[in-house]
C-alpha cells in the first residue's frame, strides 16, 4: 500500500506540474509577465532602458503602504496556489480510480492549504481595520466572498476527508469539495480580475483582456474535474451500511453540508453580477438585479450557520467514528451537555449584560457559540488529558465559538462614540449614521461617555498626524481614563490634496478604541479648493489710526500700535531683514474672550512676506496692505545717506543721535557675508542712544576684496536707522559711516480684513468602541492554530487520534 | 488507518430506516434552500431611477454626477451632509443628500451608486460607491500626452 501511495505520489507531482503548465500556458496567451512595460508601450520615452528614472511617479496609493498589504497578497496567493494540491490528488484518485491510497499523504497538504488560506484571508481583514477607514474587519465585499467561500469548501473537504480516510463514506462529497474549491479558487480569480464586479465592489479592478482565458481555464478544469468524478461516480464504493445516528461520520457529514450551504449562499449573492451579465447575452437590455443591503443579507443567513456549525462541531467530537456506544456513556454525555447548555445559559445571560444582543437570534447565536467554546475545552481538558496535539480539532472548534460571540460583541455592538444631533431624526433607523462628529482645535467635545479633544496636529513630509484625547468619564464625570490617539492623513506625492486618511486604534483587552479622520476643513484637503476659498474671500480694506476702534459684524477691532519686533508665529519661522507688526486687540460682541493679535509684515532682501492673522471662532482674516511696507522701510536706493566720521573709541552725534565707537572684530559673521581667501573684513561695534535714552548696537562691516572696498550695513527697525562702514584712514584712525533714516511719515495704517472666512481648525471624526473584538481576532487565530496543528500532526507524528 | 471491512453489517436491519434518514437530510436541506432562496429574493431588487424610487421605498440608483450643479458640503455647520445633483439612467437629475461626509475624489467620479429613499423632492441616501477612472490608464494618457 504504501507503495502504491508512493507512486501515486510521484504520478500527482507530475499531474500537479501539468496542470501548473496548462496554468501558465493560458496565462501567457493573455499576458505575458515578462514583458516589460516598455516593450508593450511603443512611446519614445520607453526608447532609455533607463526610463524609469526618468518618471516621478505619484507613488502606490498610501493606503496601499502598510506592511499588512506587503505581507497579505503573497499568503493569501500562497493559499489559493495550494488549493490545487488537494485537487490534484482528488484528480489522481479518480484518473487511477483508487479512492483510498491519496487519502492519507493529501490531508496534511488540505489542512495546510486551508490553514494559510485562511491566515491569509484574516490577514486581509485585519489590514482592513488597522488601515483602511472604513471601520471594520469584514463588509461581505464580493472580493472578500470570493476568497472566504474556497475556504469553506475546503473545510468541508478536510471534514469529508476525515470521514473518508476513517471509515470509507462521503468520498463522493470528498471529491466534490476538493474539485469545487480549486474551481472555486478559479472562479474568485475571475470574479476580481474580469471587471465584471465593478459596480459592487469597493474594489476597483480593471478588466485586463484576461477573461477568457480565466473563462476557459475554469471551464476545462470543471470538465475534467466533475466528468472524471460523474464517471469513477458509481465506482466510489462505500461501506453499504448507513452511517449510524450515533456516528461521528454522520454529524460531520451534515456539518460539510451545512458548510456548503452557506458556501453556495454566499455564491449565489456574490455572483449577482455574473448572472446578470449572462441574462444581458440571452436578452440584451436585460435590467441586472442587486442586492439592496449587501451586509445584512449576508449576515441574515450566515449567523444561522454559525449556529449549526457551532452546535454540530461541538458534539460530533464525542461521539466516535461508526457507531458510539451509546448505552456506556449515555449517561456521562447527558450529564455533560446539560452542564455545558447550563453553563453556557449563564454566560449568555452576562453577555446580554455587557453587550446588546437585541434580539432572540443574536442570543441563540451567543449560545451556540459559548457552548461551542466550552464543549470544546472541556473535550480537550477531560477527554485528551490537556494534549493540545490530539485536540487540534476542538481548538479550532472552540476558536470557532470564540469567533462567533467575538463578532456578536465587536460587530453587532460596534458603537459611535462620536455622535452628531444633525442626523435627519427618524429619517433611518441606523443609529450610525450619525457617527461623523466635527471637532474644532482646542475645543473639548461631550460625546458618549468621553471628552474628545482635538488638540494639534504636527506635519512631517507627507504625512499630518493629529492628536486627539479621549477621556472617559464616569457618572459624576470624572475622568476615569486618558487616551491619546494619531490618526494621520496622508498628502499625494504633489502634495496637492489629501490622498488618505488613516485610522488609529488603541487595544485594549476587552475593546478597540477606534478613530479615523474623514474630513478635513476644504481648504486643508484640496489645493485648488484652498485656492477657491482664498479668492472668495472678500477683503475690505479699513484705515486706522492708534486707538481707533472699528466695528465690524462680529467683533470689535482696536489698532493699539506697531511693533518692530514681530511675534508672529509663522514670521518667526523665517529668516528676515526687518519686519513689522500691527497689533490689534479684537472684542468679540458676544463673548468675553479678549484676543491680542499681531499681523505682519517681513523684508528678506527684495523679497517681502505677508503675515495674515485669523480668528477662526469669529471667522476673520487680516493682513496689512502690503504698500504699508513704504510707509516704514525706504529702499536702499531712495536712502539719503550722509558721512560721520569717529576717531578711534571716539563719538559723534547725528540728528538727535549719539554714535560712540565702542569695539572692533576682525572676524565678523553675517548671513549676507561669506569669507573668502584674502578678505579683509571688519566689523565696528557701534553703540546708538537717541535723546530718550534708548539703547541700540549695531555691527556695520566694512570690506576688502581684491582691492575693492565693500560694506555690509546693519538696521536699527525701532528707529529707521541704517548705519554702513564706508572707509578707513589708517593714517589718522578716523572711521567713516554712512548713515541715513527711514522716511516714516504714517498718520494711518491700512488694514484688510475678510469677514466669514470658512474655518481651518477642525477636522470630521468618527471614533467607534468594538467591543470584545479580541475574542473574534483570538477565535479566529485559534482556529488557523488548530489547522496547522493537525497538520503537523500528520506530517511528522504519523497521526495520532484520540481514543 | 481505517478500514472498510464492515461487511457483517451488510445485512444489517436498520438499513431501510437509514435510508430514510439520508432522504430526509436531503428533503430538509432542499427545503431550507428554497425558504431561504425565496426570502433572500426579497433583498434583490433592480438598480432604478428616481421615477421608480417616487413611492418611497428604499432603492439603489445608479447615476453620474451632474457637474453643473452645486455641490454643497459645509462640515462646519453638519459633517453628516452632503449635497449634490445625480443625473440617473433615464436622464432624471435630482438632489441627493447623502447622510456622509463628501467623499474623497468626488468630482473625479465616472459613475455612482446611491442606496436611500426618496424624501419629497430629494433622495436621502445613507450609502454610497462610486467608480472612478483607473489610475493606471489615466497614467498612460499623460505619458502620451508628453510626447
Amino acid at each position: 500500500m504504501c507503495t502504491i501511495a508512493a507512486v501515486e505520489a510521484i504520478l500527482v507531482t507530475m499531474i500537479l506540474g501539468i496542470h501548473f503548465e496548462i496554468g501558465e500556458k493560458v496565462i501567457k496567451i493573455g499576458s505575458n509577465p515578462t514583458l516589460l512595460l516598455r516593450h508593450v508601450n511603443d512611446a519614445p520615452i520607453f526608447a532609455n532602458a533607463d526610463y524609469l528614472s526618468l518618471i516621478k511617479g505619484r507613488g502606490l496609493n498610501p493606503l496601499l503602504q502598510n506592511y499588512w498589504m506587503t505581507i497579505h497578497p503573497p499568503t493569501l496567493f500562497l493559499g489559493f496556489a495550494s488549493t490545487v494540491v488537494p485537487f490534484a490528488y482528488a484528480i489522481a484518485g479518480l484518473w487511477y480510480n483508487d479512492h483510498k491510497a491519496w487519502l492519507r499523504p493529501a490531508m496534511g497538504w488540505s489542512l495546510f492549504s486551508a490553514g494559510i488560506l485562511g491566515t491569509g484571508i484574516l490577514m486581509g481583514s485585519f489590514w482592513a481595520y488597522e488601515a483602511l477607514s472604513f471601520g471594520g474587519y469584514w463588509a461581505w465585499d464580493p472580493v472578500e466572498n470570493a476568497s472566504l467561500v474556497p475556504w469553506i469548501t475546503l473545510v468541508a473537504g478536510i471534514h469529508t476527508h476525515l470521514i473518508a480516510q476513517n471509515t470509507g463514506y462521503a468520498k463522493k462529497s470528498l471529491y466534490f469539495f476538493y474539485l469545487i474549491s480549486f474551481i472555486l479558487i478559479l472562479y474568485s480569480t475571475f470574479l476580481t480580475r474580469s471587471g465584471v464586479l465593478g459596480d459592487t465592489s469597493a474594489h476597483a479592478f480593471t478588466e485586463m483582456g484576461l477573461e477568457w482565458q480565466l473563462v476557459f481555464l475554469m471551464a476545462f478544469f470543471t470538465f475534467m474535474g466533475f466528468g472524471l468524478w460523474a464517471y469513477r461516480f458509481r465506482s466510489m464504493d462505500h461501506p453499504e451500511k448507513e452511517e449510524s445516528l450515533y456516528s461521528r461520520e454522520f454529524w460531520m457529514f451534515i456539518g460539510a453540508l451545512v458548510l456548503m450551504f452557506s458556501a453556495v449562499l454566499i455564491t449565489a449573492s456574490t455572483s449577482l453580477p455574473v448572472f446578470n451579465k449572462i441574462m444581458d447575452w440571452f436578452s440584451p437590455g436585460y435590467i441586472g438585479k442587486v442586492i439592496q443591503d449587501p451586509i445584512p443579507h449576508y449576515n441574515k443567513y450566515q449567523m444561522w450557520i454559525g449556529v449549526f456549525v457551532a452546535i454540530l462541531s461541538s458534539k460530533s467530537l464525542f461521539l466516535r467514528y461508526r457507531n458510539t456506544d451509546l448505552q456506556s456513556i449515555q449517561k456521562k454525555l447527558l450529564k455533560k451537555f446539560s452542564i455545558y447548555t447550563l453553563v453556557s445559559l449563564i454566560l449568555t445571560w452576562f453577555c446580554s449584560k455587557w453587550i446588546e444582543l437585541y434580539s432572540w437570534q443574536y442570543y441563540i447565536l451567543c449560545f451556540s457559540g459559548l457552548f461551542a467554546m466550552i464543549a470544546n475545552t472541556d473535550y480537550i481538558i477531560s477527554y485528551l488529558k490537556g494534549s493540545l496535539k490530539a485536540g487540534a480539532s476542538a481548538i479550532a472548534h472552540a476558536g470557532f465559538g470564540m469567533m462567533l460571540v467575538g463578532i456578536l460583541a465587536s460587530g453587532l455592538n460596534k458603537t459611535p462614540i462620536s455622535s452628531n444631533p444633525f442626523v435627519f431624526q427618524g429619517m433611518f433607523t441606523k443609529e450610525d449614521l450619525a457617527r461623523y462628529v466635527q471637532l474644532i482645535r482646542g475645543k473639548p467635545l461631550y460625546s458618549k461617555g468621553y471628552f474628545i479633544t482635538y488638540e494639534g496636529d504636527t506635519l512631517v513630509d507627507r504625512t499630518r498626524t493629529y492628536t486627539i484625547k479621549f477621556q472617559k468619564l464616569n457618572d459624576s464625570m470624572e475622568v476615569i481614563d486618558e487616551m491619546t490617539l494619531h490618526p494621520n492623513a496622508v498628502y499625494s506625492n504633489d502634495f496637492t490634496k489629501v490622498a488618505a486618511f488613516n485610522p488609529d486604534t488603541r487595544h485594549y483587552l476587552d475593546k478597540d478604541i477606534f478613530t479615523c479622520v474623514v474630513g478635513l476643513p476644504p481648504a486643508l484637503q484640496n489645493i485648488e479648493e484652498a485656492k477657491a476659498i482664498e479668492d472668495s474671500l472678500k477683503f475690505n480694506t479699513y484705515t486706522f489710526q492708534k486707538g481707533d476702534t472699528v466695528a465690524l459684524a462680529k467683533a470689535k477691532l482696536i489698532f493699539e500700535g506697531v511693533s518692530y519686533t514681530p511675534r508672529h508665529d509663522e514670521y518667526l519661522k523665517n529668516t528676515h531683514d526687518s519686519g513689522i507688526a500691527f497689533r490689534l486687540k479684537v472684542i468679540p460682541n458676544d463673548a468675553d474672550t479678549i484676543y491680542h493679535i499681531e499681523t505682519a509684515l517681513g523684508i528678506d532682501g527684495a523679497l517681502l512676506y505677508k503675515y495674515p492673522e485669523s480668528i477662526e471662532d469669529l471667522g476673520l482674516r487680516i493682513q496689512p496692505d502690503e504698500n504699508l511696507i513704504r510707509d516704514f522701510f525706504t529702499p536702499d536706493d531712495q536712502l539719503e545717506y550722509e558721512d560721520i566720521t569717529i576717531k578711534n573709541f571716539g563719538s559723534t552725534t547725528w540728528q538727535g543721535y549719539t554714535f560712540k565707537l565702542t569695539g572692533f572684530n576682525k572676524d565678523p559673521e553675517h548671513k549676507n557675508y561669506k569669507n573668502e581667501e584674502n578678505d579683509i573684513a571688519i566689523a565696528a561695534e557701534l553703540s546708538i542712544s537717541d535723546s530718550e535714552g534708548h539703547q541700540f548696537t549695531v555691527k556695520p562691516i566694512y570690506i576688502i576684496r581684491e582691492n575693492i572696498p565693500m560694506s555690509i550695513k546693519d538696521y536699527v527697525a525701532e528707529e529707521g536707522l541704517h548705519i554702513r562702514f564706508s572707509n578707513i584712514d589708517p593714517g589718522t584712525e578716523t572711521f567713516t559711516f554712512k548713515v541715513a533714516k527711514d522716511k516714516r511719515s504714517f498718520d494711518t495704517i491700512k488694514l484688510a480684513i475678510a469677514e466669514d472666512v470658512p474655518r481651518t481648525d477642525y477636522l470630521i471624526l468618527e471614533a467607534s468602541v468594538f467591543p470584545g473584538i479580541n475574542l473574534f481576532w483570538g477565535g479566529s487565530i485559534l482556529m488557523m492554530i488548530g489547522l496547522f496543528l493537525a497538520m503537523w500532526v500528520r506530517w511528522y507524528t504519523g497521526g495520532v487520534r484520540p481514543k | 488507518m481505517g478500514g472498510i471491512e464492515n461487511h457483517k453489517y451488510a445485512f444489517d436491519s436498520n438499513i431501510k430506516t437509514m435510508l430514510n434518514k439520508n432522504t430526509i437530510i436531503a428533503l430538509l436541506l432542499i427545503t431550507a434552500g428554497i425558504v431561504v432562496f425565496i426570502t433572500a429574493s426579497r433583498d434583490v431588487s433592480t438598480y432604478s431611477t428616481f421615477a421608480d424610487a417616487a413611492g418611497g421605498e428604499r432603492t439603489k440608483i445608479v447615476g453620474t454626477l451632474a457637474k453643473n450643479k452645486p455641490m454643497t458640503y459645509d462640515p462646519e455647520n453638519d459633517p453628516n451632509t452632503f449635497r449634490f445633483f445625480m443625473t440617473d439612467s433615464k436622464g432624471t437629475e435630482k438632489e441627493v443628500i447623502l447622510q456622509k461626509p463628501k467623499p474623497q475624489d468626488f468630482e473625479l467620479s465616472e459613475q455612482i451608486v446611491v442606496t436611500g429613499k426618496m424624501q419629497n423632492e430629494s433622495f436621502v441616501a445613507d450609502e454610497i460607491l462610486m467608480k472612478c477612472p483607473s489610475k493606471y490608464k489615466d497614467e498612460e494618457i499623460a505619458i502620451k500626452e508628453q510626447q
